[in-house]
């Protein structure tokens, strides 16, 4: 098949659902896409351009959601998550009223853009509101699926978060998205649980020490909150695990895992890979893979740290 | 006497009361913001008594209803007080007002009927209520959504966000009133970072724009009588002046009183203040 940027994919199916139903509305923080250039041109009582004002993008959007209308605000995800943070957590969070979140650019996303444009710290913070859901997305099955999601009545907020890249298609159409998580390769008793394009890190890495003759599971987690009894029942029998993100450690993606393991009691080995606030921001020019490995965070860097974690 | 005189007679008198009801929650409590309240009790009367705002007290959430935006929600007392009044629950409940036991607090709280949103941090419900109006457009509705702003919620930067926005979509169905009582937390307006000239600034963000005396209901009754028929294609901003504490001439023009409820000896003194009679002034 043909693939697409996640943002398209995401913005096509936002489109083709905009076009019978008038109530979507999509509000940008003047951010494009290709895809969204038809839907500005088709449906333009349906397309609001707020300029580079992404606090009043999710404003906005909130009042539009509270006279009925299911509104996407849409801007690079650092800009639409973190600084609008008081916006979202008024309105969104204890206000509950229901939008979609849409960012571009999780973890590197905007690699040679600097830190100001790298998102690291989203996962933390945007978990520990009540009333939102984040979807980090892996490929662009899996963005036309919550694109499609986003369009029908919610009961509370979506922050989807797009990767810029455009990764492997990883999904089909017919995947199952409602656990929260997907187990995309079994075997050995030590599982990486990862998210976003680090899932597709998890995969080369699991490549890699296949030829090593080890074997490790993946599991792509998705959607935060964890749903605890999938994730549960996905990481049973497992021995060590170790979790891997392209955000800060503090807050992210293994702590969400700890945090799951500790309240159910099981004392099984963690190995958290990701960024230390040690590291800090930074400033590595030379695309995403440059950045991967000046930080270890790479296939080839992962996959040693994750061998000695098994032998240890 | 005359039909105008009547009205407004009405209209102080209904004033009078909130302004004694919220004294007397506030001071039960011992918190509130008192003086906040006061300054636009006589702009949130005439909206809800004297035909101005469309609505219906035992249908809250009817679709077709003007919406009242309270974005400065820390005068929640008074739009509590009001509601109450006009019936969308019993003003019993203004008693257990910030205590245990009580369905609300010092900020504003959506699941109150009437009360629309949740607001306490402040520059977020005039960009709710423009959203309400651009959705009202978008669905062709004829209702008109009022705000009211606090003077000091103007320092935010997502208020001139917002008026730039609603200017530029011609979102004429949406009235926004600033409650300009000059006072801040800890000091007068223009001591702090100068608001005037604060008409030419909303009109410079492409509003229309009037002022008005925020307790003569004379000057409010005559800016909104044909608020349903306005033929400019821009929003409203009434810069409504007014005086933080209104009617509690003890309360007035200090602003180390912001946020306190009176207590004793000031709470005696602040009582009597509103015992006036509002014709005699």
């Amino acid at each position: 098949m043909n693939n697409l940027p996640q943002r398209d994919a995401f913005w096509n199916k936002v489109y083709a659902n905009a076009k019978t139903d008038r109530d979507i509305i999509v509000i940008s923080a003047d951010m494009g896409a290709p895809a969204l250039d038809k839907f500005r041109i088709d449906l333009p009582g349906q397309f609001v351009n707020v300029g580079i004002a992404e606090q009043n993008a999710i404003t906005i959007a909130s009042g539009l959601a509270l006279n009925g209308k299911k509104v996407f605000t849409y801007a690079i995800a650092p800009f639409i998550t973190l600084r609008c943070l008081e916006q979202i957590r008024v309105e969104n969070a204890i206000m509950n009223i229901p939008i979609t979140i849409v960012g571009v650019g999780g973890g590197f996303g905007y690699e040679d853009s600097g830190p100001t444009h790298h998102l690291l710290e989203d996962l933390a913070i945007m978990r520990s509101m009540p009333n939102i859901t984040i979807n980090s997305i892996t490929d662009s099955v899996m963005a036309e699926h919550f694109a499609d999601l986003s369009c029908r009545e919610k009961k509370a907020t979506n922050y989807v978060r797009l990767e810029r890249a455009t990764l492997p298609v990883i999904y089909d159409k017919n995947t199952d998205y409602s656990k929260g998580l997907s187990i995309l390769r079994t075997g050995g008793n030590c599982c990486i649980i990862s998210t976003g394009s680090m899932t597709h890190v998890a995969l080369d890495v699991a490549d890699k020490l296949a030829k090593k003759k080890i074997k490790v599971g993946v599991i792509d987690l998705f959607s935060l909150p964890i749903n605890e009894k999938h994730f549960l029942s996905a990481v049973k029998g497992i021995k060590k695990i170790v979790t891997l993100e392209e955000h800060f450690l503090p807050g992210g993606l293994g702590s969400a895992v700890c945090e799951v393991l500790s309240d159910k009691g099981l004392t099984l080995p963690v190995k958290r890979i990701g960024i230390s606030t040690e590291q800090g921001y930074c400033y590595k020019y030379g695309g995403r893979e440059v950045i991967r490995k000046h930080l270890q965070i790479d296939a080839g860097s992962v996959a040693e740290k994750i061998d000695g974690f098994i032998k240890a | 006497m005359s039909e105008e005189k009547m009205a407004v007679g009405r209209l102080k008198e209904k004033a009078n009361k909130i302004r004694k009801a919220v004294l007397d929650m506030c001071v039960r409590a011992g918190t509130g913001h008192v003086t906040s309240s006061m300054s636009c009790i006589d702009l949130l009367v005439a909206l809800y008594f004297d035909n101005i705002l469309r609505y219906d007290p035992k249908e809250p959430l009817d679709p077709c209803r003007d919406r009242f935006i309270l974005s400065k929600g820390q005068a929640s007392p008074a739009l509590y007080a009001v509601l109450a009044e006009a019936g969308y629950f019993d003003p019993a409940e203004l008693k257990k007002f910030a205590q245990t036991g009580g369905k609300f607090g010092v900020h504003l709280q959506k699941d109150v009927p009437g009360a629309e949103i949740t607001c306490g941090s402040l520059g977020h419900g005039f960009g709710i209520a423009a959203g309400i109006a651009l959705a009202a457009k978008l669905n062709r509705e004829l209702q008109l959504v009022f705000t009211m702003l606090g003077d000091g919620e103007c320092y935010e930067g997502s208020i001139w966000e917002m008026a730039a926005f609603a200017s530029h979509n011609r979102l004429n169905n949406l009235v926004v009133i600033v409650d300009r009582n000059y006072l801040c937390v800890t000091d007068f307006t223009e001591n702090l970072v100068r608001l005037e000239p604060f008409e030419d600034k909303w009109r410079a963000f492409g509003w229309e724009v009037k002022r008005i005396d925020g307790h003569s209901f004379e000057a409010i009754r005559e800016t909104f009588k044909n608020i349903r028929s306005r033929t400019s294609g821009k929003p409203l901003a009434v810069i409504a002046d007014t005086t933080k504490g209104k009617g509690i001439d003890t309360m007035c023009y200090n602003p180390l009183w912001h946020g306190l409820a009176p207590k004793d000896e000031e709470a005696k003194k602040a009582k009597s203040c509103l015992e006036r009679s509002w014709d005699n002034e």
